[in-house]
């Protein structure tokens, strides 16, 4: 099956779950620090302002980055496992393992909770994708093949008249 | 005429075919499209020699796909393509490890400490403890333990790889060295504010950590040179 949407650039499935993971949690960890760190000078007293950053920073960086890190992960072992079950790679895939991962996430918040947060988080991948789409599409217009000018017809003047 | 879709009904010129059957004496006969096939080399080389058809499958030759041939770099174990997958791979494998037994260890925890049922004042007999209160118990320390083991291993992974990519870049290759000091560096950073015997632990820790990993490296190359060896 053709499927024109694949996305080359990446590992093969079962291994790219792991390099999300990791790559999630890098992000988030690193993002956190500077978020912690600007966030925990700014709320300490004259004084104490660098302790008090490095102090936000180890307790709170790390968390972000597990967020991060699980939630990156999870989509992306639901969408491979969406894959694996659809046999076809399209949005829909993304939107379906947003879906799962904001249920999976909220499982311990009752079902109301876990219906809330996987339609939100279906809403944000579906916002994504349809913004990526436009996006691809825009790209493909602007960068449209244009056709040869003919060149037997008498719209040239001649150089020397 | 061949675009028009009209044959051509003159009948006093014959067509090209008739003229060399004509000419060469061959007997005219029946042929279908089968025949017509047959006769034609359909060879994509032969037909379009210059697009050099003949070689084997050829693969898009793409900068980010280029595995890194750094000296010393190459992992038996994972092919990488630079400091972002190892940083990535290194990164989430340890993460989930560490998310894993963490939460083995929180598991365990919470099946220590399962709610005991009591007594009930009016019955005086054993009230049972609801299902839900103990799954409870044990989902908190699973993801108490959990995740903060994984942090954990993740935030060490993090710093272990950027400093050994440091290291692999400034001396343009690696060896077991730079993985034994990056390891220690990371350990020391890691405890970094708890004073100097807690960073010398982890920094120890984290070293023997990296040993492990360079000699599971080691025997991993060791095993596929002697299978490839056999074979």
């Amino acid at each position: 099956m053709s499927t024109p949407e694949a996305d080359h650039s990446r590992d093969p499935c079962p291994i790219v779950i792991l390099n999300d993971f990791g790559g999630a949690f890098a992000m988030g960890a690193i993002g956190g620090c500077i978020w912690h760190g600007i966030k925990g000078f700014r709320n300490s007293p004259y004084g104490e302002r660098y302790s008090g950053a490095i102090n936000a920073v180890k307790a709170r960086a790390p968390v972000v980055g597990g967020n991060f890190g699980v939630w990156g992960g999870l989509f992306s072992f639901y969408d491979c496992g969406l894959r694996a079950v659809r046999k076809r790679e399209d949005a829909w895939n993304a939107i379906l393992a947003g879906f799962l991962v904001g249920g999976s996430l909220a499982i311990r918040g009752g079902k109301r909770h876990i219906f809330n947060s996987a339609v939100t988080c279906a809403c944000v991948l579906g916002v994504f994708e349809g913004v990526g789409m436009m996006f691809s599409r825009y790209m493909a217009w602007a960068n449209k093949p244009v056709a040869m000018p003919v060149p037997d017809e008498q719209q040239q003047t001649p150089l020397a008249a | 005429m061949w675009f028009s879709g009209k044959s051509d009904e003159s009948g006093s010129t014959p067509q090209n075919g008739e003229i060399l059957r004509k000419e060469q004496g061959i007997p005219k006969k029946e042929e279908n499209v089968q025949d017509i096939l047959n006769t034609v080399d359909f060879e994509p080389e032969k037909l379009h020699p210059l697009a050099g058809l003949n070689k084997d499958i050829e693969y898009l030759d793409l900068d980010d796909e280029k595995l890194s041939t750094m000296e010393g770099s190459g992992n038996p174990i994972l092919a990488t393509r630079g400091w972002g997958d190892d940083l990535c791979y290194g990164a989430g494998t340890v993460y989930v490890l560490g998310l894993g037994f963490g939460g083995l260890r929180g598991f365990d925890e919470g099946l220590k400490s399962l709610p005991q049922p009591k007594v009930d004042p009016l019955t005086n007999k054993l009230r049972p403890v609801p299902f839900k209160l103990k799954l409870n118990t044990i989902l908190n320390q699973v993801t108490k333990f959990g995740p903060h083991a994984g942090n954990t291993a993740g935030v060490l992974g993090i710093m272990y790889n950027i400093i050994n990519s440091s290291f692999d870049h400034y001396r343009g290759k690696h060896d077991d060295w730079n993985s034994l000091a990056s390891g220690f560096l990371s350990g020391a950073l890691y405890k970094s504010t708890s004073g100097l015997k807690a960073m010398g632990i982890s920094s120890i820790l984290m070293t023997g950590v990296a040993a492990s990993w360079c000699g599971l490296k080691r025997f991993v190359a060791h095993k596929q040179a002697a299978s490839r060896f056999e074979n």
